[in-house]
């Protein structure tokens, strides 16, 4: 067994930066939404792996609290895209820009 | 003492017939006369009452009703309260207050109920409340109250001088008494505050009331400087007697604005565009007494001053003729009775600056029933002239009003100070203290000229009054309306008739001029107002005008001077008599010439002051304007207009695209990373 924390941190960091980038750098909205779920998930990584460095289930029990917002987060997206879609015949989310000054 | 338990009610039974006019005025038997009527009756009942109490040996009352701001216990606070004192001298102007308004309530049956007038409630209200102010402000028993009272009384004077407030005349003169007697108030509010700064209270009566205070603060008085007065002294850096100097003279301003003294009374002859009964009560009773009986109230304080005696003095005694030449020429009644009264406060004013403190009362008293006589006597003729006030028009009507006729003649002869009338002695008193003391004290140059302007003045008075008299009442009737007078009802005569026999006989409270021969212990109102409370009484004035103002009477018989002054009053008849005595007079004053201009126009003080008004307020309130618009609020609007625009600048990274905000997200966190990063030394 045993393999070494650093690697779940190098692990969780990558999938971290994919979600970051996808965020920075996707315009669809559907992209932004699986991008925050990989930020997500690269958390729950972190929780799982130091909770198992550990031995202590406090961590587990964060990452499917972690999981349970993160549906919600999804419901609320996806409602959010949806609207977006009506409006603007798109989700690209450098179209609405009304918003601002 | 059971007595005094009713105190209060003097003063609140005109409040409540104030109530009663206002709200249910309409609906009251003559529009709110009866119940006004009734509370200043009940009023006075109860004020002779308190004079009777006293009478039988009573000592003075004085009580507090309500404490409305209570200083914290064990510092150095103050205490506002409203309180009542009545001693000798606010008794006796009790009785004069409501006993005035009582007549005025009953003439004004007459002269407005009578005469159809609309508004009468607010009428009925106004007197109410006037009288009302008046009363409380008499038996005040600190200085605060008798402020407040005393603007109240200002504001009634403006509801009912512009009682006809449809027409411009009446509306401008009430908001210019408002105005101009405001101006004197504001150093008044200046001098209460240096007061309580001064002291710490303000109460008239005790061992701890300011005058009792600044009393034991004189230099070369034998009690200890209290430590309040001491600590304020310190920080005005003035000596005991100029700082009191100074606060009497604010406080001063207040005197001179309300009892229209030169160079404020120009409100006063422009407040004739009132109701006649409402200038009976202004001159008589309220308001304009309201500033003599402030300094009469508090004289302890402004005994301990040579300097403010003086230029009390002076500037009563300078009023007393100043206002006389004005009546020389006037062609209206009432506007001859208006520059009476401003001279005839001035000769009280010259008494109480003289050390005449029970002088200064007596001509309060007698000059309260005989103006108001001479106002209701004036109203009478008015009513019956179908309200034309010009004498010229007049002429001839002592055979068709018979009462009116007799006792404005009885108030014409006290009002000039005609032997053995009222006004004789009050006037000759007040001319007699001023004299000895003049000419008794080391400082009594400004006495003795103000004794010279008074006894000037004595001709012109007795000059113009019988001038009024001769060109209403004597020779042909110069117009049809004067031909056929309208006839006045008994609500006219009864007053008339009271005041009447009051102004013949009045002058027996102190014949001080005959004194050497009926006995110094006969002289009433001397004896009254000398057993006043401890130290507000007349004999502790005299002895603190002795220490601390340096006033000792000359040794001068009073028959002499009393003679003086009857004979120049004399002469002043009989050069109306002969002027206007004729059938058909000539109006004489015309020969004058320019000085009747300058006199019609009253030595152009109006058009002084309002030119003080739009030719220096207005344009230092320019100036000042202008810099606050351009430097104060300049300022301030740089700095705003600076916070706007970089403002501006910084809304612009709200592009409204989500990717630049998750974008400044990450930057922020890396960012506070990178700080917290520095901050602990991580690398």
């Amino acid at each position: 067994m045993a393999i070494q924390p650093e690697f779940y941190l190098l692990l969780s960091a990558g999938v971290f930066c994919a979600g970051l980038f996808g965020v920075l750098a996707r315009s669809s909205a559907l992209m932004f939404l699986m991008s925050v779920e990989l930020m997500l998930n690269a958390a729950n990584i972190n929780f799982v792996a130091f909770s198992f460095y550990y031995g202590n289930v406090t961590g587990q029990v964060f990452s499917l609290f972690v999981i349970g917002l993160a549906a919600a987060e999804v419901a609320v997206g996806i409602g959010i895209i949806l609207v977006l879609y009506r409006n603007f015949g798109d989700i690209d989310v450098t179209e609405p820009v009304t918003m601002r000054w | 003492m059971a007595a005094f338990d009713y105190a209060p009610a003097i003063a609140v039974f005109p409040l409540v017939a104030f109530a009663l006019a206002l709200f249910g005025g309409r609906y009251l038997p003559k529009r709110g006369a009866i119940a006004g009527i009734a509370a200043t009756g009940a009023s006075l009942v109860l004020s002779l009452w308190m004079v009777l109490t006293l009478a039988t040996g009573a000592d003075p009352h004085q009580q507090t009703l309500y404490t409305f701001v209570a200083g914290a216990e064990g510092v150095a606070s103050v205490d506002l309260s409203f309180g009542i004192f009545i001693d000798q001298l606010s008794a006796l102007m009790l009785v004069i207050v409501s006993l005035i308004s009582l007549l005025v309530h009953v003439f004004s049956l007459g002269y407005m109920n009578d005469e159809g007038e609309t508004g009468l409630p607010r009428y009925y209200a106004g007197l109410g409340l006037f009288t009302f102010s008046m009363l409380a402000f008499v038996f005040s028993d600190n200085l605060l109250m008798s402020f407040m009272f005393f603007e109240l009384v200002g504001l009634c004077s403006y509801l009912l001088i512009g009682f006809w407030f449809r027409d411009d005349a009446p509306s401008s003169a009430a908001k210019k008494a408002f105005l101009v007697t405001r101006f004197g108030d504001y150093f008044f509010l200046i001098g209460v505050v240096a007061v309580f700064a001064t002291f710490g209270t303000t109460a008239f009566v005790g061992e701890e009331s300011f005058i009792a205070m600044a009393e034991q603060a004189m230099p070369g008085s034998e009690a200890a400087v209290p430590g309040v007065v001491s600590d304020w002294l310190g920080v005005v850096g003035l000596s005991a007697s100029q700082w009191f100097t100074v606060v009497g003279l604010l406080v001063l301003g207040g005197v001179i604005g309300k009892s229209a003294q030169f160079p404020l009374h120009t409100w006063l002859p422009d407040a004739m565009e009132g109701p006649t009964p409402v200038s009976a009560l202004i001159h008589a009773a309220t308001m304009v007494a309201a500033g003599v009986y402030l300094v009469a109230r508090m004289y302890g304080f402004y005994a301990l001053s040579p300097t403010a005696l003086g230029i009390i003095a002076l500037i009563g005694g300078f009023t007393a003729l100043f206002a006389a030449t004005m009546a020389l020429v006037k062609q209206e009644l009432k506007q001859v009775l208006a520059y009476s009264t401003i001279s005839q406060y001035g000769y009280m004013m010259l008494a109480l600056g003289g050390g005449g403190y029970v002088a200064a009362v007596f001509h309060l008293t007698t000059h309260a029933a005989f103006k108001a006589l001479l106002f209701l006597g004036a109203g009478s003729v008015i009513i019956a002239m179908h309200h034309n006030e010009n004498m010229w028009d007049m002429g001839g009507l002592k055979d068709r009003m018979r009462v009116t006729y007799l006792t404005f003649l009885a108030g014409s002869l006290a009002l000039a100070g005609i032997f053995p009338f009222a006004g004789f002695w009050s006037k000759d008193e007040v001319l007699y203290e001023t004299l000895i003391h003049g000419l008794g004290s080391t400082s009594g140059t400004l006495l003795l000229l103000g004794y010279a302007f008074g006894l000037l003045a004595v001709v012109f008075t007795a000059f113009y009054t019988f001038r009024m008299v001769f060109l209403t009442f004597h020779g042909d009737a110069r117009t049809d309306t004067a031909e056929d007078p309208e006839p006045v009802r008994w609500n006219v005569k009864v007053p008339l008739a009271v005041l009447g026999v009051l102004a013949t006989v009045v002058g027996v409270i102190n014949l001080g001029a005959i004194k050497n021969f009926i006995g110094e212990s006969n002289l009433f109102l001397h004896e009254w107002l000398f057993h006043g409370a401890e130290g507000l009484n007349g004999e502790h004035y005299e002895q603190l005008l002795h220490d601390f103002a340096g006033y000792s009477a000359a040794d001068l018989g009073p028959l002499g001077p009393g003679a003086v002054s009857l004979a120049l009053a004399l002469v002043g008849v009989g050069l109306a008599y002969r002027l206007y005595g004729g059938a058909d007079p000539d109006p004489h004053m015309t020969n004058l010439g320019s000085i009747r201009t300058l006199l019609m126009n009253n030595y152009y003080l109006d058009e002084f002051q309002v030119w003080l008004a739009t030719g220096v307020t207005a344009p230092v309130a320019r100036a000042a304007d202008t810099f606050d618009q351009g430097i104060i609020d300049g300022v301030v609007n740089g700095v705003s207009s600076v916070s706007l625009f970089s403002s501006d600048r910084f809304r612009r990274i709200q592009t409204g695209v989500v990717t630049n905000y998750a974008a400044l997200l990450t930057l922020g966190l890396t960012l506070l990373v990178l700080v917290f990063a520095l901050a602990g030394g991580w690398f």
